[in-house]
């Protein structure tokens, strides 16, 4: 898995590339602790088109939209596919993570 | 069953290896006719199956194996999912506010995914031991 961590305005965008799964989600919980720290309010989530993503994963991310809402801080996600936006409201998560098809449409609604 | 209609798998009991599988599995259903949406259903259940299998049927024992054997049908597809533990049986239903209040852990949502996606899941032992997840999925839904 690779992680580009950027800046857009006040948001901060975790990019997600290769596979999200409890094996490599260390990583991005690492990254988003640091972000914490730093002071992070608004985070977006950016998946590439090709993510495999397994249900470890997702558990990944239902602990840091928990701890996120403790922290008083916003996160969506953006770009999953059709199959994983699919998942994510079969699960529920949706009603935690706004989901967008792209970027510039989760940017907007921070 | 013709048997040129069956593939048989076997991956070691190590996280990534589930998409040796899967990958498999979208190859056949490909092959068969299956859209692109049930494809990526088919792709999700299986991983999630042998995922299952290696943590919770063989203990993620990585000298045990993992069998995925793929039978091909006039208009489905059948992956049966074999470890060499008990396998994994039915659990509830997990409930994601519960796992955002933080009053349970956030994982187990394999099975729920596999009966989700798939049109017909049975969990049971296999005739010569160990825990078996049988998969179906129809051409025509």
């Amino acid at each position: 898995m690779q992680l580009e961590i950027t800046t857009k305005g006040a948001v901060v965008v975790i990019g997600i590339r290769g596979d999200m799964t409890a094996v490599t989600g260390g990583a991005i919980e690492d990254a988003y602790r640091g972000m914490t720290r730093d002071g992070a309010r608004k985070i977006l989530f950016f998946f590439a088109k090709d993510c495999y993503i397994n249900s470890g994963g997702i558990a990944i991310l239902i602990g840091i939209a928990s701890a996120s809402r403790k922290n008083g801080q916003s996160i969506r996600a953006a770009g999953l596919s059709d199959h994983f936006q699919k998942i994510f409201n079969m699960m529920g998560l949706t009603k935690y993570v706004a989901i967008f098809s792209t970027e510039e449409e989760a940017l907007k609604d921070f | 069953m013709d048997p040129d209609k069956k593939i048989e798998i076997h991956i070691p009991s190590v996280p990534g290896f589930e998409k040796v599988a899967m990958e498999s599995a979208a190859s056949v259903a490909r092959g068969m006719g299956f859209s692109g949406d049930r494809i990526e259903d088919l792709k999700t259940a299986v991983a999630e199956a042998c995922i299952n299998a290696m943590e919770h049927g063989n203990r993620m024992d990585a000298e045990t194996k993992v069998g995925v054997t793929l039978t091909i049908g006039d208009a489905k597809l059948q992956v049966d999912v074999q470890d060499q533990g008990k396998g994994v049986g039915e659990v509830a239903t997990p409930d994601v506010d519960v796992k955002m209040e933080g009053k349970e852990k956030t994982r187990g949502w394999g099975i729920f995914l596999i009966k989700s996606l798939m049109d017909d899941v049975q969990f049971g032992a296999a005739p010569e031991g160990g825990g078996l997840v049988r998969m179906i999925i129809h051409l025509d839904r």
